[in-house]
């Protein structure tokens, strides 16, 4: 009777020690790719700013708590400059990247979500459930993503209550997440069906099958672990994808100004007119973050996607 | 020989590139037929019609096209305008206005009092019932006059009589419009009529072309009075890129800008050949509370304490809100009758001053007392914590709201901030009448503006009680005011009608359902190299457009007739002939600092021309090259 | 088979314009601050004439059926109603005035992008680990990160504000009397080119990005090995396989990220001011004008499940296995 446990030790150790070797490929290949490196520590930095941006400007200057003169070059007080209320660019820089992230995530999480359930229940179920939800997934794949949200922002607001909170976040920065999420998950989903598809002909889930486990589970356990791959390395791009949303939708003015990203600060570098005025510290800081990270997730995301998935280049 | 697409294609982009550099010259040639004077706006036109227009620029473009019955002159005096002459009855009953002879509109029709008899039949008729002719707007100017009839016993006279003596009539907004073109214009379709261009009126300027970017006006050849140097006028609207607007301005683009941020306001004072003017508004930014006593969505019972709302008055630092968020451009404001308004304004008594500790202390003696938070609870033992909502059509509003949060938190008086768009804001703000008040009027306090009339009727009576359910965004109900409000509309004169007004305007100040944050400045912004005899109105602390009438346009000369030559800088202050005020705000050039930037697209273009050519030069020669080495592999 | 494929694909693209169109609806029916209620900020509207004005915008009637109904009508028969904003003007008057400036910008500047984008793809993927490839790549890729409007406000900055060599907003100069045809055009052409060149840029990297990785997949393809192996020599192999292969993707690719674009691109017609519907959009939406925000959204919505279906038919004719 003791026999069997032996055996059983032995297969989840011999399981644990085929994942630990392929984690040490996965990071030896990725290692080979200095761009995706550099993206990594690039992301590293601003996550630590995201996490802790008090720890290196204090708390966000605002208004009532601004020290510095209106509209200030660089100087030795205010690297960085300041803003029209005489708020130290570096210190808005600094939190906005905070603010940027959080949105960006989220609204991430929101479009991963969607697209992996719709992606892999389409592939996996098939026939009449296929069809209603890829033509659904087309809808969402026409509509004007920027139009749909500069309605949808103020139907959210409406819906939710103006001054509601969830978990310390202030509800229009919600509704940016929401808008994201729901014109970004169709392309995420079409990618993740295709690949579903695939894998619901390989021999593995047949069988599976064969001795009576249900969808979910085979959904769960099978094809989910099988498409991973594809959405980790999908994650990083609509990450991305969503922080440059993010900007244009906060440029057009969905921001919230009480909680300033990048792109309220270059709304409010706007509207202040600091590029006619030659306030170039205003634009410019903000601007570069954004590039940065976005930069940085496009060659995380690009090289996961060549190291991962090698023949199954996902292109956006 | 393989002559291949590319070489194809590079055959046709060069002939492109030649034939577009065979266009350049006609550019050089091109002349200065017209003398434009270029306005620039954030708003944008919404309609020609002048009963269907809500905004600023719809003013200014109707009274360019029409002649109201009279005119405003530079301190806003009664001028002729459709009439020359005026005059009273004796009881004040009847008014007989004398209509020029030999008038004409623009499209040669003779202009006669019918002309006037019928606009303002449209305007009786519509306002009769409660009834309102287009958006409005302009009824008020018959209906508060008490007119009862509008006749005309010939073409040059036109008698208008009212109920009750009036002084409003000689202050009236409603323009003149021509009856053979709106002959089939009644209250009932005034609404749909477009008034397409072009526009037919006796105003200096007519509309001949409307986009919804711009509005192009040409000069009336039959108008009357002065004819402006300016031979066409383009009013050009930036909505949402107001930089871009001062950008415009800067490259020589527009003549004139009204309305550019504080913050490029402030250089463009030190601009070359710029006049950069801050002039009083007639209009105010207020902090309001939601006083609404019968229900509503209040969060806490205090703010419909007058003593509550006093003693955060105290907590309001004006200088310093004027000083950061509109960089000094604007006065501390007191009464919902602004300054602007010379002839009613009164200051009250008490002004409240910045005082942190008299405003703690009258919270703690009006009963609110701190909780063990610090944060002060209200008489049925809530903690406060008042939302205040700002919409998002400028970032003032936000900065405000900034300083509002931080001040009040220091007496204890937690606040919560949010920016909404203006349809949900206007929602929040006015209680449908016809549904109960319980989850209606969400909000506790708001900051947002008003821009008033030159008659002060407009600002006073949003906070009448008959206001709750429309424009009322205190819904403050005070029965003295209201009764104050018809006597100072009956009044049959204006110094009667003065001391009711001030005490209207203690009334407000002492219960604050307002708490009036700042008069806004206007900020307007124009060239002197192009026109000059730039005139303000009113004279003194005005600024020559966007005020009321048209008057100022007439009086542009262009700036290259101007006869003593080289004094270019006499007519970079603006002063009004014979008044001689001070000028205002205004900053002559020093040396200027760019140079030499010709405003020629030209260096770009033919650049980007050497560019392509080179490119497809090279991509040409890189083909050749390997064609070769490919025939040698061959 | 072929026919088949067609009238699926047809059918599809009729099916979604339909849900656009009953999403369209009933997205604009739940927008807060219902139009009637803006005219409150009015100090002289009475009761009475709110119920007048939402009579004579149908407001009054019963949302389901006699609003819907109304509407697809109205829809159908190519009726968008009147704007609220510009009183009085049909909604498809004040679309058409804004449609042209925004297809001659995007069209210029989407051709721009496709001849440099692709070219610039193209030959990278194929001199993959060269200067060209470094360099052309590097820059591809941050202005794939940058938005547009900060290549605009950047631009603008420089040209227009800075050396003054272009005018900064607009599309033509207005007035100053007779033009002949080709100093308008110039004039146009003045105004046209920092806009156009914005766009251009901002699509630049994605497309070349997009051309690059699609050449190198498809060098590394069976037949172009088989190619290799036959002895043709490496650009015979790029014009006559790889290319058109690689092009296949990428084409299909542009027309189905048709949407993308010009939402994204609003934000470049706001810096400059450009007439066109981005800047109608916005104007719209600050004033809730919901006719026009609608046929906005239809029209956007429309073009590009039209410009996917010419894109699907396109990939069916050249590309047979997508047919069975």
């Amino acid at each position: 009777m003791t026999a069997p446990a032996v055996p059983e030790q032995s297969v989840r150790n011999e399981r644990l020690r085929l994942r630990l070797q392929a984690i040490r490929t996965f990071a030896r290949r990725f290692a080979s790719r200095p761009d995706g490196v550099i993206g990594v520590i690039v992301l590293l930095v601003f996550t630590v700013l995201a996490i802790a941006p008090s720890l290196f400007v204090g708390d966000l200057q605002t208004a009532t708590t601004a020290t510095g003169p209106s509209l200030s070059p660089p100087t030795a007080a205010n690297l960085l400059g300041t803003d029209e209320l005489g708020r130290d660019i570096l210190n808005l820089t600094i939190h906005g990247t905070r603010i940027s992230m959080v949105i960006g995530l989220l609204a991430t999480i929101v479009t991963i979500f969607l697209g992996a359930l719709v992606g892999i229940i389409s592939g996996y179920v098939g026939g009449r459930v296929d069809t209603v939800l890829m033509r659904i997934t087309d809808f969402f794949l026409v509509l004007p993503t920027f139009v749909l949200a500069l309605i949808l922002a103020p139907i959210i607001l409406d819906l939710v209550g103006a001054n509601s909170e969830f978990f310390g976040i202030r509800v229009t920065l919600l509704v940016i997440v929401v808008v994201i999420g729901v014109t970004s998950w169709a392309s995420t989903a079409r990618i993740i069906r295709s690949q579903a598809l695939s894998v619901k002909e390989l021999a593995f889930v047949g069988r599976a099958r064969v001795i009576g486990s249900g969808p979910g589970h085979i959904m769960w356990r099978h094809i989910l672990p099988n498409v991973m791959n594809l959405i980790v390395a999908n994650t990083v791009l609509v990450f991305g994808g969503s922080i440059l949303t993010e900007t244009t939708l906060s440029f057009i003015g969905l921001g919230d100004p009480f909680a300033p990203s990048w792109g309220q600060v270059l709304n409010a570098a706007e509207s202040a007119g600091a590029m006619g005025l030659g306030a170039w510290w205003y634009v410019v800081p903000p601007s570069v973050c954004i590039v940065l990270v976005v930069l940085a997730f496009t060659l995380v995301g690009s090289a996961l996607d060549d190291v991962l998935n090698p023949r199954l280049r996902v292109r956006r | 020989m393989r002559s291949s697409l590319r070489a194809k294609v590079a055959r046709t982009i060069a002939a492109f590139a030649l034939a577009l550099a065979a266009l350049l010259p006609a550019a050089t040639v091109h002349a200065k037929d017209l003398l434009t004077l270029r306005v620039g706006t954030v708003e944008s036109l919404d309609s020609l019609n002048p009963f269907e227009t809500a905004l600023n620029v719809g003013y200014e473009v109707f009274t360019l096209n029409y002649d109201l019955l009279v005119n405003f002159g530079p301190n806003n005096e009664p001028v002729p305008g459709f009439a020359d002459k005026w005059t009273q009855s004796p009881d004040g009953l009847s008014w007989t206005f004398h209509i020029r002879d030999g008038m004409k509109w623009s499209d040669g029709v003779p202009a006669t009092s019918a002309d006037v008899v019928y606009t303002y039949n449209l305007e009786l008729e519509g306002t009769k019932n409660g009834g309102v002719v287009g958006l409005g707007y302009l009824d008020p100017y018959l209906k508060d006059s008490f007119v009862t009839s509008v006749t005309a016993p010939d073409p040059s006279t036109v008698v208008i009589t009212s109920s009750r003596p009036t002084t409003k009539l000689t202050h009236s907004y409603i323009p003149i419009v021509p009856q053979h073109i709106w002959k089939n214009v009644t209250p009932a379709n005034v609404a749909d009529f477009e008034n397409k261009v072009p526009v037919v009126g006796t105003g200096p300027y007519q509309a001949v072309e409307s986009t919804s970017q711009y509005v192009r006006m040409v000069r009336n050849p039959n108008y009357w009075g002065k004819q402006g140097a300016a031979d066409e006028i383009v009013l050009q609207y930036y909505p949402s890129a107001p930089d871009t607007m001062v950008a415009a301005f800067k490259n020589n683009e527009l003549d004139y800008i009204h309305s550019p941020s504080a913050e490029s306001f402030n250089q463009l004072k030190t601009a070359k050949n710029t006049v950069a003017l801050a002039s009083e508004g007639n209009g105010f930014t207020q902090l309001n509370y939601n006083t609404y006593t019968k229900g509503g969505g209040a969060s806490t019972t205090a703010i419909q304490d007058p003593a509550f709302r006093q003693a955060l008055g105290y907590a309001i630092d004006k200088p310093t809100l004027i000083q950061k968020v509109l960089l000094g451009y604007g006065t501390p404001g007191t009464t919902q009758v602004p300054p602007w308004e010379k002839a009613w304004h009164t200051e009250p008594n008490d002004v409240r001053t910045f005082d942190i500790a008299k405003s703690n202390q009258m919270l703690d003696a009006a009963g609110y007392p701190r909780g063990s938070d610090g944060t002060r609870v209200d008489k049925q033992g809530k903690a406060i914590n008042l939302r205040l909502y700002v919409p998002n059509t400028t970032p003032d509003y936000a900065k405000d709201a900034q300083f509002i949060q931080g001040w009040f938190g220091q007496v204890g008086v937690k606040v919560t901030t949010q920016v909404l768009d203006e349809g949900t804001l206007v929602d929040d703000e006015a209680l449908d009448t016809t549904k109960p008040a319980k989850g209606q009027l969400n909000y506790d306090m708001v900051i947002w503006g008003w821009v008033g009339d030159p008659d002060p009727n407009a600002l006073l009576q949003i906070l009448l009680t008959s206001s709750i359910g429309s424009t009322s965004d205190s819904q403050w109900s005070n029965a003295q005011y209201d009764q104050l409000y018809d006597q100072q509309n009956e009044a049959a004169t204006d110094a009667e009608r003065k001391t009711y007004m001030e005490q209207m305007q203690q009334i407000f100040y002492d219960q604050a359902p307002y708490d009036i944050l700042y008069y806004d400045n206007n900020l307007d912004a124009y060239h002197t190299d192009k026109f000059a005899g730039w005139q303000n109105q009113p004279v003194v602390g005005g600024a020559p457009f966007f005020q009321d009438g048209s008057i100022n346009y007439t009086l542009l000369t262009d700036a290259s007739l101007a006869t003593p030559a080289p004094s270019a800088t006499a007519n970079a202050a603006p002063t009004a002939a014979g008044s001689g005020g001070p000028a205002p705000t205004v900053a002559p050039a020093p040396a200027p600092t760019d140079s030499g930037s010709s405003g020629s697209p030209l260096p770009l273009i033919v650049g980007i021309i050497a560019i392509a050519i080179l490119l497809v030069g090279f991509i040409g020669m890189t083909r050749r090259r390997r064609a070769a080495a490919a025939e040698e592999d061959e | 088979m072929g026919s088949r494929y067609l009238i699926r694909k047809v059918v599809g693209a009729c099916l979604t314009i339909f849900m656009i169109v009953i999403l369209n609806f009933v997205l604009f029916r739940m927008m807060p601050g219902s139009p009637d209620r803006i005219l409150l900020r009015n100090p002289n509207v009475t009761a009475d004439a709110m119920a007048a004005a939402r009579t004579r915008w149908g407001l009054d009637k019963p949302l389901i059926p006699d609003q819907l109904v109304d509407y697809l009508e109205a829809t159908a028969s190519g009726d968008l109603g009147f704007s609220f904003k510009f009183h009085g003007e049909q909604v498809t008057d004040v679309l058409a005035g804004r449609l042209w400036p925004t297809v001659i910008l995007f069209g210029a500047g989407e051709v721009l992008a496709i001849i440099f984008g692709l070219a610039l793809g193209a030959y990278s993927g194929w001199k993959r680990g060269g200067p060209i490839d470094y360099i052309g790549n590097g820059i591809s890729l941050i202005l794939y990160s940058m938005p547009y409007f900060v290549i605009g406000i950047l631009i603008l900055g420089v040209f227009a504000v800075g050396l003054h060599w272009f005018p900064t907003s607009g599309m033509l100069t207005i007035g100053g009397g007779d033009d002949t045809f080709a100093s308008q055009l110039l004039d146009f052409f003045g105004h046209l080119a920092l806009p156009v060149t914005t766009v251009a840029i901002g699509l630049i990297g994605q497309y070349s990005i997009l051309m690059r990785s699609s050449v190198i997949e498809t060098l590394g393809e069976d037949y172009v090995t088989t190619a290799r192996a036959k002895g043709l020599t490496s650009g015979r192999i790029l014009r006559s396989h790889a290319l058109p292969n690689a092009l296949l993707p990428a084409v299909t690719l542009i027309a189905i990220n048709l949407g993308y674009v010009i939402g994204g691109a609003i934000t470049v017609e706001v810096v400059f001011n450009w007439p066109g519907l981005g800047t109608l959009t916005v104007t719209a939406l600050e004033a809730r004008d919901y006719p026009v925000l609608q046929g906005i959204f239809l029209l956007l919505s429309i073009s590009v499940v039209l410009a996917n279906l010419v894109a699907d038919l396109i990939y069916g004719r050249l590309d047979p296995r997508v047919r069975s």
